[in-house]
């Protein structure tokens, strides 16, 4: 898209009235999404985005800008107009030759761009007409098909020119069911930094009929009990919880800004020694995964908490300038509009060794969480909540009735002490994270685990 | 980028048409954005930006097809308009798959200041400073800054289509908003305000770090509660989220499609007798207030529910012609990247009588809920919600103490029937407004 030497040129521009760090970030990318709802395909979605964005640090202080207007003359312009808000430091010495071989490559093998709409319309359909013959109850289905296609050239005055390519594959779909009065809805998804290959393996007609059972089976649950209850999550109910309680505060910039409870804790112990959570982009196929994140910076495995005891952060370029101390691989960004910040890639809570259901028939009574919802916390004192998509009451270490509405709120450093059992299994769900306004693909996961008591959001009976 | 999106339109219209399209309409936006964020009296981050783009609906058959480009150079427009008629191969057949015809006149809005433009950035970094320092003068366990920011935006929307729509329009809002975290005794709260304006001397920089200030200290000292049922009252800011799980219910697409709670409800009532709900596309003031909407379609005002009863749903073309009614002029884009679908405009509750001061002196034991987390998680087709909330404790008409760390949970429907109390204060949050709103009982989950 731009020579490395082009790039030079643009970067010394960026630099010319002072700043120590300048960055491009060239991006072209072109998209399809496909929508199907009352068993019609509504819309059929091609776009293409061309765009530029540039960065000097200054200090404490960034200048950003972008354009749509990629010429070599734009990209000038625009070094210039992001040059005037530098300071600081004047006259970037030439820039050197840094190349980082990333730690693994995705190998996309059917390029979506390659597939043809129809073969794309057909898996929406088959999914459809799964979630319909499901259960007669099933009386609306939406289903989503969406692929990017992404390219970009990052290129920065340390010296890293990176060309990368992003693919992601992903369907989503949403059952409604009816009886009487009653709707209720169930969703499930999947996706992964994939091409077409991801439908070899995957089965989209069982996605399908798990959103439609878990609409139809809500139709007869009871509200969630209300208050404060031990509490069971499923190894296959996703990871929203690990993803909120420790994720967001683990990111640099929270850190830095002291908006994070987990602040200046390195080294100490935050989490029950059974909990050890990782970051990492390098797991093949992964929603979250990347080759570079998008600052060129190769993308990483990283312990977070090893055994209960905090042991780093996740760090974006700026962040790891502050500190003197190298990027983890996580800085991230929307698009060429948005600058980048640190953010989560695949995360999880690594396995234990306990059994999954011997974990449920140790519990004399609580909530089994069985599917997650999203979720939102205030990382400055560390609550937390997610959603429960399934849940199900445990009476004497049985799995009894289904429950539904039903929140999970907590603190997040407490909940991650109190952690008594952590199962041997562990299920990934995808997710478009979002912060600062920029939603980011990520993948989360757990094992299964217990947590003494938590608050569970329900409804009381009227006395 | 001085782009004549008027040409623009019209070339791309004429190039769908000749590929064989029996209707094409090209929706194309250009803009420019400034942000500003300060953190200890420092420039932390700006931002200046240009962009540009255009999302083509093309109908063939019945079928309709849509791409859009970011990309204004030949290659691009070339990519959008063969892409848009290959889409429409793909989708189904579907006669309501019309673009509205062209109308007289638009309501005339005032919606650029030139201010906006004019006015230097070295003052507008001087504003967002100034929140900062009005923040941190408010009280002195003010400590940090996440962030105290200006921010503007000057745009052109343009609207061709090949019935004769061709029309264009500019306008230019700036906000402010503060976001703060209060520290005490070890202890963390945060707090946050916001102005969004379409006149740059409307925006009141100390009202901004005082209302972030405020809203950080008085969390300073929270508290769980046991699990029981009481009064809650929505501050404006948590009643416009709950808007928002309503809004999709008022689409009539939602209702079409079996997907919402309203639907047949038309003349019933669906809420308290103080209950009235509008949406208003053209208010004065509005920052997002437009002529039209996403489509070309004039945008007025809807009144959907009028004392308690339901008066009706929000429209585009599309399901204005699968209802044989006029479309109510909320047929809304994100941006030039998306298809025109129902969305609400400048959408709120009506101020109700009552003095918000007063509204709170009538509860025995309540509590005033000043923020909810994971809102994003309620249903908006089955009602139900459930979310973590935070605020302040009331005995006897006064506040007691902070409270975090509950949970309320419950169904939309429920919740619009148990309001007895709507506050005369009215606050809008960009495109949502709501006064002070009391819910008479509600279960409210803690220890």
């Amino acid at each position: 898209m731009v020579s490395r030497e082009d790039a030079n040129r643009i970067l010394k521009i960026a630099l010319q009235n002072g700043g120590n760090f300048a960055d491009i970030f060239v991006e072209r990318k072109r998209n399809v999404s496909i929508s199907l709802e009352a068993g019609k395909i509504e819309r059929v979605n091609s776009g293409l985005d061309v765009g530029a964005g540039i960065r000097v640090i200054s200090g404490d202080s960034t200048s950003f800008a972008h354009t749509n207007d990629v010429t070599l003359k734009g990209l000038e312009a625009l070094a210039d107009i992001v040059s005037k808000a530098a300071k600081g430091h004047n006259g970037q010495k030439d820039i050197p030759v840094i190349d980082r071989p990333a730690n693994w490559r995705p190998d996309f093998k059917k390029k979506p761009g390659s597939v043809p709409t129809e073969a794309k319309v057909a898996l929406v359909e088959k999914m459809d007409k799964a979630a319909r013959s499901a259960d007669p109850r099933i009386k609306q289905v939406a289903v989503g098909y969406g692929d990017v296609e992404q390219d970009v050239l990052i290129a920065n005055s340390d010296g890293v020119y990176v060309e990368d390519q992003r693919v992601r594959t992903r369907m989503v779909i949403n059952a409604v069911a009816q009886e009487g009065d009653a709707i209720q809805t169930g969703f499930d998804s999947l996706g992964g930094l994939q091409g077409f290959e991801i439908f070899d393996t995957a089965n989209v007609e069982e996605t399908a009929r798990n959103a439609a059972k878990r609409a139809v089976a809500l139709l007869s649950a009871k509200p969630a009990p209300a208050g404060r209850m031990p509490v069971v999550m499923a190894g296959e109910a996703g990871g929203t919880m690990v993803h909120e309680a420790c994720g967001h505060g683990l990111e640099a910039d929270l850190v830095q800004k002291k908006l994070s409870v987990y602040g200046g804790k390195v080294g100490e112990k935050v989490a029950s020694e059974l909990i050890t959570v990782i970051d990492d982009a390098t797991i093949p196929g992964k929603y979250g995964s990347l080759a570079y994140d998008d600052e060129g910076t190769p993308g990483e495995k990283s312990v977070l908490i090893e055994k209960g005891v905090l042991k780093s952060y996740m760090y974006d370029k700026l962040t790891a300038i502050k500190e003197k101390r190298e990027s983890n691989g996580n800085g991230r960004r929307q698009s060429y509009q948005d600058r980048p910040i640190p953010r989560m890639t695949n995360t999880y809570i690594a396995s234990g060794e306990s059994d999954p259901e011997e974990i449920i028939r140790d519990t004399k009574s609580g909530l089994l969480v069985k599917k997650m919802g999203g979720g939102q916390v205030n990382t400055t004192n560390g609550d937390f909540v997610f959603d429960v998509a399934e849940g199900y009451l445990i009476e004497d270490g049985q799995v009894g009735a289904l429950v539904r509405g039903a929140t999970l709120t907590g603190n997040g450093p407490k909940v991650l002490q109190i952690v008594d059992r952590v199962g041997n299994d562990l299920g990934f769900a995808i997710g478009t994270c979002g912060k600062d306004g920029q939603g980011a693909p990520v993948s989360d996961a757990q094992p299964t685990i217990r947590i003494p008591e938590m608050v569970v959001g329900g409804i009381l009976d009227e006395d | 980028m001085a782009f004549d999106l008027l040409k623009l339109g019209d070339d791309t219209v004429s190039r769908a048409l000749k590929l064989g399209a029996s209707a094409a309409e090209s929706f194309l936006v250009s803009d420019r954005e400034l942000s500003i964020e300060v953190a200890n009296q420092e420039v932390e981050t700006m931002k200046v930006a240009e962009s540009a783009g255009l999302g083509m609906r093309v109908f063939k058959d019945g079928r309709m097809g849509f791409a859009y480009t970011a990309d204004l150079s030949k290659t691009g427009l070339d990519f959008v308009a063969a892409q848009a008629m290959e889409n429409a191969k793909r989708s189904a057949v579907d006669e309501h798959n019309v673009l509205p015809e062209p109308v007289g006149n638009y309501t005339s809005l005032d919606l650029f200041d030139p201010e906006i433009d004019k006015t230097p950035v070295e003052t507008k970094i001087s504003l967002a400073k100034e929140i900062e320092r009005q923040a941190r003068q408010y009280d002195k366990r003010v400590t940090i800054t996440e962030r105290c920011a200006y921010q503007d935006s000057t745009y052109r929307v343009a609207i061709v289509n090949s019935h004769g729509i061709s029309e264009e329009y500019k306008g230019a809002y700036c906000g402010a908003y503060s976001f703060l975290v209060a520290e005490e005794n070890d202890e963390q709260q945060t707090g946050f305000g916001m102005q969004y304006r379409l006149k740059y001397n409307q925006l009141n920089p100390k009202e901004v770090g005082h209302e972030g200030a405020e809203k950080a200290v008085r969390m300073l000292g929270a508290k769980e509660i046991s699990t029981q049922r009481a009064t809650v009252v929505l501050d404006p800011y948590v009643a416009t989220n709950f808007l928002g799980v309503i809004a999709p219910a008022l689409s009539a697409e939602s209702v079409q499609k079996g997907k919402s709670l309203f639907a047949g409800k038309v003349g019933q009532a669906v809420g308290a007798r103080l209950l009235t709900i509008i949406d208003d596309g053209a208010m004065k003031g509005g920052v997002i207030s437009a002529p039209m909407d996403g489509e070309g379609v004039p945008a007025g005002k809807t009144v959907l529910i009028d004392k308690g009863d339901l008066q009706g749903f929000l429209h585009n073309t599309y399901t204005a012609a699968k209802d044989g009614v006029a479309s109510t002029g909320n047929g809304t884009r994100g941006s030039f990247k998306g298809t025109p679908e129902i969305g609400t405009t400048n959408f709120y509750i009506a101020p109700g009588e009552t003095p918000r001061d007063k509204l709170l002196a009538e509860i025995d034991k309540g509590l005033y809920i000043t923020e909810v987390m994971g809102m994003h998680t309620a249903n908006p087709i089955s009602g139900d919600f459930s979310v973590g909330a935070s605020g302040l404790w009331i005995e006897n008409g006064k506040f007691t103490h902070p409270v975090r760390g509950v949970a309320i949970a419950g169904n939309v429907m429920d919740l619009l029937k148990s309001i007895d109390c709507i506050g005369s204060d009215m606050t809008f949050f960009v495109g949502k407004g709501s006064p002070t709103v009391r819910i008479a009982r509600m279960t409210i989950s803690g220890a």
